[in-house]
């Protein structure tokens, strides 16, 4: 029932999640943020078990945090997202694995090449120009292969986001009233209004 | 010869000083000389290679000189069983960090994670320190090319031009005076043969008494490594003019 | 080994050996990515195909480039294909009672030049056949395209013709594998690589 969408464009990444926090059919709460910041300039969206998701996020952002504080160089975004792969990809052959989707979200300070990792809780990963987990992606994905294209503006790439929010509220059973929506760019992680 | 201080090596002496430290360190300034030298393009290691008998067999081509991963090589001096262990465990490190990241160790890291194992083995009860110093030459996209220098005490650091081994401190001296900011490869190799021929004992240098290598950028940008085979350094060698020191005056 | 979907095919021709992968990842029916990367380059002379669960392949190819970079290193010559095969076989042996969800092939050519084929079950159990080997979901499409289109003593750019039709006829049979392919041939001169559009439907 959970939503993360994640778009890449000219020099950004545009990401989209609910903000329900639900427990089996009951929604417990509104306003819940299902993203860590990694580093100054990677997001990271996740999904999947109650506990799992944030007890693995928290554990990724602080080792990767502590990366940049060892080495006085931050982590790339393709590197984060290995690291992220290699750590879930051991969790899974362990006797308690942890059930986790991600998507991870970087814009390099530097050059302002923004990327965009696809990971599920096999630890399959995959770079895409667009991203999404969980049901949302059988309702989104074939709008952004519509839609999509090489150097989408940040204008361009929220009336992009809009149209699949839009098609999920009509289209979806579950009920998803709010969404926290970040851009991520070469300046860092900003939250933004539709 | 032995004193109260000096039979463990996690134990200081009054003076604050680490015995079994020290002496892996005398151990290394009897090993053959080896020297690094940076250059705008590259990096030069040169070695020498002390005991060579006719009757001995040439297993390995390089025994002084080592590749650690597909950016970064090595000089030895010192307990040459012991460099063989640490290199093995710098191999190691390297790939588990291009597994883990996908993406080549930066040189520096490589070199703290094998100065934190050679700190750990001047400190933990029964050990002895291993008796090796490193010259590390290698590339990275953050910093470029780096010459790190590293001993058993498990201290690094990074250096324009340096060298390790017998007559340190004549080589050094040399490197000092001539080594220019603006070095090609080409120009750092010959003040390496030079400093070689200065300082070794033997009046004539010769492949068997040498290893060269060198790491520069190649064609398509790619970091290259490159062992030299005995004919290249007697080559490298004439070209200097220093192939033959009796009969030929000194290159420069 | 259904959950992603995949098929790796490899082929003997006249001093040269040919492997082809299609370039889906998708989780069951749902496609996700059209240029996901299943076959990789270990050196000069060797290379392997790695279909069946995509995390799999991925750990795989990082322990694979792992070891025969170590073994460069330690032996100062490059892994042999049939070496690297026996490499491959005890890797996933190791794993006996909780196996990789993958079947490797490899395809290379030895120190003389000889071209080398195998394919092996997820626990590492080494065929070596003197025509193709085929693997992956659509295995059995594969084979009848290889039997009927297949024969000895190809030359290089025969091979890579018989090599693509087999595989991208097969994989439009076949749901969860195709859109797209690339196929590497391999001669001791050089390796020819192509990456060919498929029906992306």
């Amino acid at each position: 029932m959970e939503v993360l969408l994640a778009i890449k464009g000219k020099d950004f990444i545009l990401t989209a999640a609910d903000r329900t926090s639900a427990r089996s059919i009951v929604v417990m709460k509104q306003g819940e943020d299902k993203s860590r910041a990694l580093n100054k300039n990677i997001l990271m969206l996740y999904s999947g078990e109650a506990g799992d998701t944030v007890q693995f996020a928290e554990y990724i952002q602080r080792n990767i945090q502590l990366y940049g504080i060892k080495n006085g160089v931050p982590l790339s975004t393709s590197a984060a997202a290995s690291f992220t792969r290699k750590e879930l990809a051991t969790s899974l052959r362990s006797r308690n694995p942890y059930h986790v989707n991600v998507i991870i979200a970087g814009t390099d300070p530097k050059t302002a090449l923004p990327e965009l990792y696809w990971l599920d809780y096999l630890a399959a990963s995959v770079k895409l120009n667009f991203a999404a987990h969980g049901h949302a992606s059988y309702f989104t994905l074939s709008t952004m292969d519509r839609y999509w294209r090489e150097g989408l503006s940040l204008e361009e790439a929220k009336s992009l986001l809009n149209k699949c929010i839009a098609e999920l509220k009509v289209r979806y059973i579950a009920n998803l009233p709010e969404f926290t929506v970040k851009v991520v760019d070469k300046d860092g992680i900003r939250e933004i209004d539709l | 010869m032995a004193r109260r201080y000096d039979s463990r090596t996690t134990i200081f002496s009054p003076e604050g000083r680490l015995y079994q430290v020290e002496y892996a360190m005398e151990a290394i300034s009897h090993a053959g000389t080896a020297l690094g030298i940076l250059a705008k393009d590259g990096i030069v290691l040169a070695a020498e290679k002390k005991v060579t008998s006719k009757l001995l067999e040439q297993t390995v081509q390089q025994e002084k000189i080592y590749q650690l991963n597909d950016q970064m090589c090595t000089a030895v001096a010192g307990i040459t069983a012991d460099a063989n262990t640490l290199i093995n465990y710098s191999r190691i490190q390297a790939q588990q960090y291009l597994m883990t990241y996908n993406e080549p160790i930066p040189v520096e890291q490589l070199v703290q994670r094998l100065c934190d194992l050679k700190q750990g083995y001047t400190q933990y009860g029964g050990l002895r320190p291993f008796g090796v110093s490193f010259l590390y030459a290698g590339w990275d996209e953050h910093y470029g090319f780096q010459l790190y220098h590293s001993d058993p005490s498990g201290n690094y650091s990074g250096w324009k031009a340096t060298c390790i081994g017998a007559n340190v401190s004549n080589a050094q001296s040399i490197l000092k005076q001539d080594y220019k900011e603006e070095f090609t490869v080409k120009e750092a190799k010959s003040l390496a043969v030079k400093v070689l021929h200065k300082t070794m004992d033997s009046t004539t240098l010769g492949s068997e008494k040498l290893e060269f290598a060198t790491l520069h950028v190649g064609s398509g940008g790619k970091i290259v490594y490159h062992p030299y085979k005995p004919e290249e350094i007697e080559a490298l060698l004439k070209a200097e003019g220093v192939l033959n020191a009796q009969t030929e005056p000194v290159g420069q | 080994m259904e959950y992603n979907g995949s098929a790796i095919i490899a082929m003997k021709g006249k001093n040269c050996v040919a492997i082809a992968a299609d370039r889906r990842f998708g989780v069951q029916a749902l496609t996700l990515s059209t240029d996901f990367k299943k076959v990789f380059q270990m050196n000069e002379r060797v290379f392997i195909g790695l279909p069946g669960l995509a995390t799999d392949v991925q750990t795989l190819y990082e322990r694979f480039r792992f070891k025969t970079n170590m073994y460069k290193l330690r032996e100062e010559r490059e892994i042999t294909p049939s070496t690297f095969a026996r490499m491959v076989s005890s890797t996933l042996y190791e794993k006996r009672f909780g196996p990789y969800f993958c079947e490797p092939v490899i395809a290379g050519l030895e120190k003389d030049g000889t071209p080398y084929i195998c394919t092996m079950d997820l626990l590492g159990c080494i065929t070596t056949p003197a025509d193709f080997v085929v693997s992956g979901t659509a295995s059995n499409q594969m084979y009848g395209m290889a039997e009927s289109l297949w024969e000895p003593d190809l030359e290089p750019e025969e091979l890579f013709e018989t090599i693509s039709q087999s595989l991208l006829n097969a994989v439009d049979r076949d749901a969860i594998s195709g859109w797209g392919a690339v196929v590497h041939v391999i001669t001791p001169e050089r390796i020819l690589t192509r990456t060919l559009k498929g029906r992306m439907d």
